[in-house]
C-alpha cells in the first residue's frame, strides 16, 4: 500500500513547516487569522495522468505517469517598506527546500520503475495590500511527476 | 441653507466620537475621530486571512481649525482609543456644503511597524 501523492503532500508540508520564522503550517485550511502569520499552506492541487493518451489493449491497471501540482501558499504581514524582502526570503527558502529536500526527491518521487519521477519548480504569483500593516502573499506551483501503480494503492 | 456641520456632524460627533490625537507636523493637537475600524479579509486564491483595516473619520473644519492642513494628513500619527497609528492615505467625504466642510476618512497602518 503505497499512495505517492499522498506521500508527496504530507512530505511538503513537513518541508515547508521547517522554513525558518514561519509561525505555522497547514495543510488545504484556507481559513486563516492574522494571529497565524506568517503561515505556509500546502493545498493539494491537480494532478493529471498520461491515461488519456494511451487507449490501448493495456490493462486499466498498468502503472501510469502521473503529474500532480500542488501549490504552496505563503503569507505574511510585516511593515509595508520590508514585504517584499520579507515575502522574498521565504520563496528563496521554499524553492531550495522542496527541490533539495533528499526524501522528496530520492524516496518518494524516484518510486517508477526506473526512477524517472521528476520535481520541478514551475513559478509564483505574488498578492500585496493593506490590513493593520502591509500584507502579501505567495503562490508557487510545483510539478511532481510519479509512477502511479493501482496494484499497489 | 442647512448647515450640515452643526445640524449633522456636531451631534454625531458628540454621541460617537472619541478624543484622538493628531500630532503632524509642528506638534500635537486634541481633535474629536469616529473610529472606523473594519474586518478586512485579504484573499489569494481560495485562501482567506483575516485581519482588521483600521481607519478614522475626523472633521475637515474642526483639522482646518486647528492648524492641520490637508498636505498634514499623510504620516501624521493619529492615537485614539488606546492604540496609536500612521495614517498612510485619506479619502475626503464631501459634504453638501462642499468637501472642506465634510469629513476625512484616514487610513491607518500600526505605528509600531510601519
Amino acid at each position: 500500500m503505497a499512495d505517492v501523492r499522498e506521500a508527496i503532500l504530507a512530505r511538503l508540508l513537513e518541508v515547508v513547516a521547517a522554513i525558518p520564522n514561519m509561525r505555522s503550517a497547514y495543510r488545504n485550511n484556507v481559513d486563516i487569522t492574522e494571529d497565524q502569520l506568517p503561515a505556509v499552506i500546502v493545498l493539494d492541487g491537480d494532478e493529471e495522468s498520461d491515461g488519456a493518451n494511451d487507449v490501448s489493449m493495456k490493462q486499466p491497471n498498468r502503472p501510469y505517469n502521473v503529474q500532480m501540482t500542488p501549490g504552496i501558499l505563503v503569507q505574511v504581514q510585516d511593515a509595508n517598506a520590508v514585504i517584499g524582502s520579507v515575502i522574498a526570503t521565504f520563496r528563496s527558502e521554499l524553492i531550495k527546500r522542496v527541490l533539495t529536500d533528499t526524501e522528496l526527491n530520492e524516496q518518494i518521487v524516484k518510486t517508477g520503475r526506473f526512477g524517472n519521477g521528476a520535481i520541478r519548480y514551475l513559478g509564483c504569483q505574488t498578492d500585496v495590500g493593506w490590513s493593520r500593516t502591509g500584507y502579501a502573499a505567495l503562490t508557487a506551483q510545483f510539478l511532481f511527476k510519479y509512477a502511479l501503480k493501482p496494484e499497489d494503492l | 441653507m442647512i448647515d450640515y456641520s452643526a445640524l449633522l456632524y456636531d451631534p454625531i460627533y458628540a454621541e460617537l466620537g472619541v478624543p484622538a490625537t493628531l500630532t503632524a507636523g509642528a506638534g500635537a493637537v486634541d481633535i474629536t475621530v469616529i473610529d472606523d475600524t473594519r474586518p478586512k479579509a485579504s484573499t489569494s486564491g481560495t485562501v482567506e486571512v483575516r485581519s482588521v483595516g483600521p481607519g478614522a473619520f475626523a472633521r475637515i473644519p474642526e483639522l482646518a481649525g486647528k492648524g492641520i492642513a490637508r498636505d498634514d494628513y499623510m504620516d501624521a500619527v493619529l492615537a485614539f482609543n488606546g492604540r496609536s497609528w500612521v495614517v498612510r492615505s485619506y479619502e475626503l467625504r464631501g459634504s453638501p456644503n462642499g468637501e472642506d466642510l465634510g469629513e476625512v476618512r484616514f487610513l491607518l497602518k500600526e505605528a509600531a511597524l510601519g
